[in-house]
């Protein structure tokens, strides 16, 4: 895959950085269309944006030929977006607090603690060799 | 994300707008922070009053650029922090790492 591909409510890019405004166009299109406030819709493109980095920087490697897909839905007033990566799997439980002295004046490790916050659940299912699926719900 | 540039009292004050999140952002903000080095500015305003959001790439970016200036005897102020992104300093206690003003010249008045 070299460019983005978009099936109905689901987008599938190539681990390249470059892909990551059109995953925020293409979700916050969605959000907007479901009649979601500025805010909310803010809050879910960060969130989306920083487990998509994720997928493509730190589990694919940024390997090209590796994707990540993304995929939307509305529940009655909830949105769930599941995030799938191709990389070796990953233990959240394992990540530094970022909000130690110690870490923060890092540049990064903030992505998943972020995410936290700003949604109401968030479901890590991640197995060695069949990457992570991260599926994140926001009520609205 | 787009990014100009100013002065105001010798110091100089770079004025992202959009989203900030990772990608091409990422080296646009640093090169020009890098550059602003160089030729000898190391008193930095950042006016984040056009910027929409930013996700933790973002955050990276103002730390890099704090760290990056402090190392060169600099010093960097934010200026018109939004609430997104007052919301996202004060989650990741960052709040407590930069010094923030309501306006450009109380940031400029500052130094």
């Amino acid at each position: 895959m070299k460019k983005p591909k978009i099936t109905g409510d689901c987008i599938e890019i190539p681990s390249v950085e470059d892909f990551l405004p059109d995953v925020d166009d293409f979700i916050e299109g969605k959000l907007e269309a479901y009649g979601l406030n500025k805010s909310d819709i803010a809050d879910i493109a960060i969130s989306v944006t920083e487990l998509v980095t994720n997928g493509i920087v730190h589990a694919n490697k940024l390997i090209p030929e590796k994707t990540v897909k993304v995929v939307i839905s509305k529940k009655n007033s909830a949105v769930e977006i599941a995030i799938t990566d191709q990389g070796d799997g990953f233990d959240p439980d394992a990540i530094d607090n970022p909000i130690e002295d110690e870490n923060l004046l890092k540049e990064v490790g903030r992505g998943v603690f972020i995410v936290k916050s700003l949604m109401d659940r968030v479901v890590f299912d991640s197995k060695p060799g069949k990457g992570t699926t991260v599926t994140m719900t926001k009520h609205f | 994300m787009k990014l100009s540039d100013s002065e105001k009292d010798g110091i100089a004050i770079l004025e992202p707008k959009g989203k900030i999140m990772g990608g091409p952002d990422a080296t646009l903000l640093h090169d020009k922070l890098h550059e602003l080095i160089e030729s000898g500015k190391k008193k930095v305003v950042i006016d984040l009053s056009k910027v929409e959001w930013m996700n933790s790439t973002g955050l990276g970016i103002l730390i890099s650029s704090l760290t990056t200036l402090r190392n060169s005897q600099g010093e960097l102020k934010l200026a018109n922090v939004t609430d997104k992104i007052q919301s996202l300093l004060t989650i990741t206690k960052l709040v407590t790492v930069f010094e923030a003003f309501d306006s450009i010249d109380d940031a400029v008045k500052s130094f």
